[in-house]
């Protein structure tokens, strides 16, 4: 499913297993607690690797097709590990009028994603493309991690993406 | 506000019978009126004693600061840190509110201080370092470096320069009607809420019949404030009398409209506001249970909304036999995960169930066949929020705003090229062009209006002469536009119209779900329609196709994202058909914006060689060329125009 | 029982058939496409649309129910209208040449598009939409069909074929018709069994789904003979 399938090794199939019943002990046994497991699997692991699918299907008893597809449908879900920083840009319509899609574009080539990439290759930044943070009147907007910058333009994106690179290379990993 | 501190939500005395457990009809009156359940003179001042400390801060002494998600995106934070900071510094005990925010978003962030004996004034665009000075400079009675001020006691230096904050243009012609509490009550705290007149409605509610709880909301005249503007009342009575148990009502808080935050601002300063409507609703439809719809990439209206629950299941005004009532009602938080088709309510619903939100024909309406098939009533934050405020103030009083068929007030949220953006709350009738020139103070910087988008990505877009129309649903809908949820985008010469048309259709185009053939085929035809369009190989029968197929969209599509996304091409087309035709027939872009069709040059003799452009430029397009002279490499350049801005000499020009 | 009156016929119906169900005791023919009683009805091609009277409202008759006194015009100028555009937008992300369709040109696609006027080449939209071809051409069990499409699956883009990673759209009851369905695109009933026993593996009820398949199977090869 996941075309960059991570390969994990059996202690951490176990480790996922366990999270997984945790979880769904937590939220019940039901087709309703499904997109709550897979919010809460994703807050603790950064991402949904393939086997947390596989154990989430098995436990709730609903096809892997089926969440799958559930995965796929909606925005918040991602099926690759991300960077350290999961930076979101806002494409709502009052940052796109105030340039955001500029920034955008700067953003992609001074971290140089590739096309079809998100992360940078030194997987410290993932760039997401998010509708509206609800922020539109201090447009454009942009959030690294929990923090949101308001009224970004070029030089302050460099500013920012040089703090975050700083802050990761002296090892203050959030999802560490 | 400390953990063990008693509140007045707790027992006055040993006397005081007031638990969950013991559910009390009169056990908000008695709270913040009373005691009445008990006489005793002690007890009587120490809640009036507690009452006064809410309103006016400790010591009479209270800071309130806009924490709302865009204060805190601006810096508030930091000004909330750097209050506690400077109060301890100078031994000062005061209490410091975190509140919501009260829609002046182009000042945030504001911090607000009352001092007994003092105007109480706010202050906007606050730094953290100048925290300190704002507080002695107004401790020492001198105000004259306020924004605003929200009422005049003639002793304090410099007052009558500030304005009355009633008075600035932006709130001026406002009335605060459901956001009355918004930067004024502290959003998580339920005593607040009591102490400004909250659950007051609730109370009202529940010694009611159900049918006379409806019959209010019909007198009041509500219309759903999420977009399509059904009365209340009739979807509230479709769903009392129709069979099955239990009922649901659901609560849209997943406002995914991009300039839209009106439902965020309300939920984030005044959760309980919501949850009393909620409450109002579920009582008056029979429903047992309900859930709060809630938008992840809104966490914190999640966080306050799951809180204000939470605090009313502790005070037993939500959970079973409400204030001895014997109305039982819980409800759940749920935060999405993202689709802004959700917001259609059958797709919101499939959400709520656990399955993709694929949006399903209507009829059966949910109000019949909605969630887990049982009936089943959604209504938007904003809706709910009216319903708890009529409740307590009055129908009368509600109906007296807005127009014949549009009652009541509505908050508008103005962003993009305005002077001033922000929340606003205005009677419904009020022009566009009132809203956007003196309320907004026009367009930003000196700039020229063009258009103002209206309604969210599915709504329409106005030209200047059609301003005079009144915001009125019937209004907005004869002229292609939309209510929507009530967002305002003012755009500015500065952008193509051509260019946003496209972007709102790209929009639509990747949130369709993808069920029926006009939405998910006929946006990736307009999608690519205009593209040709703007890229300079548009033909006069492009224009044709986007009429055709909008037109199909609009009829035939299954659910209202498909039905409304031709809208921004349907409209612009209608005002706007001029641009289209440069596009198409010139090969230009009127508003220099479509790159395929625009370049960028530097005039040889303008430029000093300073070279500023070539160190801005992000793709390294510009090369020295001569001793006073650059180039620019039009096949490397990405028509960014930040050389534009960065040169001294203006000497680079868009073709 | 409810009255409704279709393009000016009066008939009496249950009061909860659909529109499309009404038109046919009236004796009137609506063209449908993504309509397979039993198998799939979700209304999504929108080819069946019939306009209700008075309103302008255009909806699908498929899934539409009737109420009483219901008007509707199942074949005006702005019905024929939408159901042009509804073709010509099915035909805009369908590219198959119909020499290389086991259907050979023998499919109510084109007939309908041929009926309303639309110019061009005729299945499965979706996968086409992300630049696959049909598996059915190949006489390979595509599963796109019977399964909640819009997927983007890789697999597809790689050209394998649908093994119904999201799904059936309803459980047991799609299997009988579903086969039906697939032999009439001349793919072996053999190539049917193992593909669903893939995707259904998953599913509550497989032992029942696969020994249907199995009785399905005999009957049919004891049909041919063999």
């Amino acid at each position: 499913m996941d075309s960059k399938g991570v390969q994990l090794i059996n202690e951490e199939t176990k480790n996922i297993d366990r999270m997984v019943e945790e979880t769904v002990r937590r939220y019940g046994r039901s087709r309703k607690a499904l997109i709550p497991i897979l919010q809460s699997i994703q807050a603790k692991l950064g991402y949904l690797p393939r086997y947390s699918l596989e154990s989430v299907s098995s436990h709730l008893g609903i096809p892997l097709s089926n969440v799958y597809g559930v995965v796929t449908f909606y925005h918040q879900f991602i099926l690759e590990p991300p960077g350290t920083y999961i930076i979101q840009m806002c494409m709502g319509t009052a940052c796109y009028i105030r340039r955001n899609s500029e920034n955008y574009r700067f953003l992609l080539s001074l971290l140089e994603i590739e096309p079809n990439s998100r992360t940078s290759k030194d997987g410290i930044f993932t760039v997401l493309r998010v509708r509206c943070l609800g922020c539109c009147s201090i447009a454009p907007v942009i959030k690294v991690g929990d923090e949101v910058y308001s009224r970004v333009n070029l030089d302050e994106m460099r500013r920012i993406v040089s703090f975050y690179r700083a802050k990761a290379r002296t090892g203050s990993s959030k999802h560490a | 506000m400390g953990a063990n501190q008693w509140s007045l939500m707790d027992k006055c005395c040993d006397l005081c019978r007031h638990s969950s457990e013991t559910p009390c009809r009169s056990y908000i009156t008695c709270a913040v009126e009373g005691p009445l359940c008990h006489d005793n003179i002690e007890c009587r001042e120490k809640r009036r004693f507690r009452i006064s400390e809410i309103k006016n801060g400790r010591n009479g002494l209270k800071i309130s600061i806009g924490m709302g998600s865009c204060g805190l995106a601006v810096g508030a934070r930091g000004v909330y840190d750097a209050t506690l900071r400077e109060l301890e510094r100078r031994g000062l005990e005061a209490s410091v509110i975190p509140v919501g925010c009260i829609g002046l978003c182009y000042m945030e962030p504001l911090l607000e201080i009352h001092k007994d004996g003092l105007p109480t004034a706010i202050y906007g665009r606050v730094e953290p370092r100048s925290v300190g000075e704002i507080l002695d400079t107004y401790l020492e009675g001198d105000v004259s470096g306020a924004s605003a001020l929200r009422n005049r006691v003639g002793t304090a230096k410099g007052e009558l320069e500030v304005p009355l904050l009633d008075e600035i243009d932006f709130l001026r012609y406002q009335v605060r009607w459901v956001t009355r509490n918004c930067g004024i009550a502290n959003p998580e705290s339920i005593e607040d809420y009591i102490v400004y007149d909250g659950y007051r409605g609730l109370v009202r509610a529940l010694e009611s019949k159900p049918e006379d709880v409806i019959e209010i909301v019909r007198k009041a005249g509500l219309r759903g404030r999420g977009g399509a503007g059904f009365p209340t009342w009739l979807k509230w009575s479709i769903c009392r009398r129709a069979e099955g148990l239990p009922k649901y009502v659901v609560c849209n808080a997943d406002e995914g409209d991009p300039g839209a935050f009106m439902n965020r601002m309300l939920a984030e300063a005044d959760p309980h506001r919501v949850l009393e409507g909620l409450i109002i609703a579920a009582y008056a439809i029979g429903a047992s249970y309900g859930y709060i719809f809630v938008r992840a990439e809104k966490p914190l209206m999640a966080d306050r909304l799951e809180r204000a629950a939470e605090d009313a299941r502790r005070y037993g005004i939500l959970g079973h036999n409400i204030l001895d009532s014997e109305f039982s009602f819980d409800v759940e938080v749920i935060r999405s995960a993202g689709a802004f088709v959700c917001g259609e309510e059958t797709a919101m619903l499939a959400a709520i169930e656990g399955g993709r939100a694929m949006p399903r024909q209507r009829p059966p309406y949910p109000a019949t066949h909605g969630l887990f098939g049982k009936p089943t009533v959604i209504n938007n934050v904003e809706t709910l929020a009216h319903v708890a405020t009529i409740m307590s103030d009055g129908w009368e009083k509600f109906a007296s705003y807005g127009t014949g068929g549009s009652k009541g007030t509505k908050v508008f949220c103005i962003t993009g090229s305005a002077a001033r953006t922000g929340a606003v709350e205005v009677p419904i009738g009020i022009t566009v062009r009132e809203l956007i020139f003196k309320v907004a103070g026009g367009v930003r910087e000196g700039r020229r209006f063009k258009a103002v988008q209206i309604g969210g990505p599915s709504g329409g877009c106005l030209p200047e002469n059609m301003l005079d129309l009144p915001m009125d649903y019937e209004s907005l809908t004869s002229a292609g536009a939309i209510m929507g949820s009530g967002g305002l985008i003012v755009i500015d010469d500065r952008n193509c119209i051509v260019d946003i048309a496209r972007f709102f259709t790209s929009f639509t185009m990747a949130e369709s779900c993808g069920k029926c053939i006009p939405c998910r085929v006929g946006s990736k035809i307009l999608y690519d329609t205009l593209t040709r369009i703007i890229e300079g190989g548009g033909s006069e029968d492009d224009l044709r196709i986007l009429e055709e197929v909008g037109t199909f969209m609009k009829n035939a599509s299954l659910c209202a994202l498909g039905q409304t996304a031709p809208n921004p091409i349907l409209s612009t087309l209608r005002y706007f058909r001029d641009e289209y035709e440069a596009h198409i027939k010139m090969k230009e872009c009127p508003a220099k914006v479509c790159s395929k069709l625009v370049s960028y040059a530097i005039e040889g003799g303008l430029c000093v060689g300073c070279g500023l452009c070539a160190k801005q430029c992000p793709v390294q397009a510009i090369t020295k060329s001569g001793e006073r002279l650059y180039h620019i490499d039009a096949s490397r350049c990405i028509r960014c125009g930040q050389c534009i801005i960065v040169c001294p000499r203006n000497a680079i020009s868009r073709r | 029982m409810v009255k409704v009156l279709i393009d000016g016929v009066e008939v009496e119906v249950e009061p909860n058939s659909t529109i499309l169900e009404a038109a046919e005791k009236a004796g009137l023919k609506i063209p449908t496409l993504c309509y397979f009683p039993g198998l799939f009805v979700e209304a999504t091609c929108r080819v069946c649309v019939v306009e209700l009277s008075g309103t302008g409202r255009l909806v699908p008759s498929c899934v539409f129910p009737v109420s009483d006194r219901l008007s509707v015009e199942t074949d005006n100028v702005r019905v024929r209208e939408a159901r042009r555009i509804a073709l010509e937008a099915i035909l805009a992300t369908h590219r198959i040449a119909c020499q290389s369709c086991p259907r050979k040109g023998a499919c109510k696609l084109l007939e309908l598009c041929r009926e309303y006027g639309v110019e061009g080449i005729p299945v499965c939209a979706e996968c086409l939409l992300y630049g696959g071809d049909c598996l059915l051409t190949r006489e390979e069990a595509c599963l796109g069909p019977i399964t909640n499409a819009g997927c983007d699956g890789v697999c597809l883009r790689e050209g394998k074929p649908c093994v119904g990673c999201r799904g059936p759209i309803v459980s047991r009851d799609t299997v009988r018709e579903a086969v039906k369905l697939y032999v009439g695109y001349g793919v072996s009933l053999d190539m049917v069994l193992s593909r669903f026993s893939v995707y259904n593996s998953s599913q509550p009820d497989y032992c029942r789904i696969v020994k249907l398949l199995s009785n399905l199977a005999e009957e049919e090869r004891h049909n041919q003979g063999v």
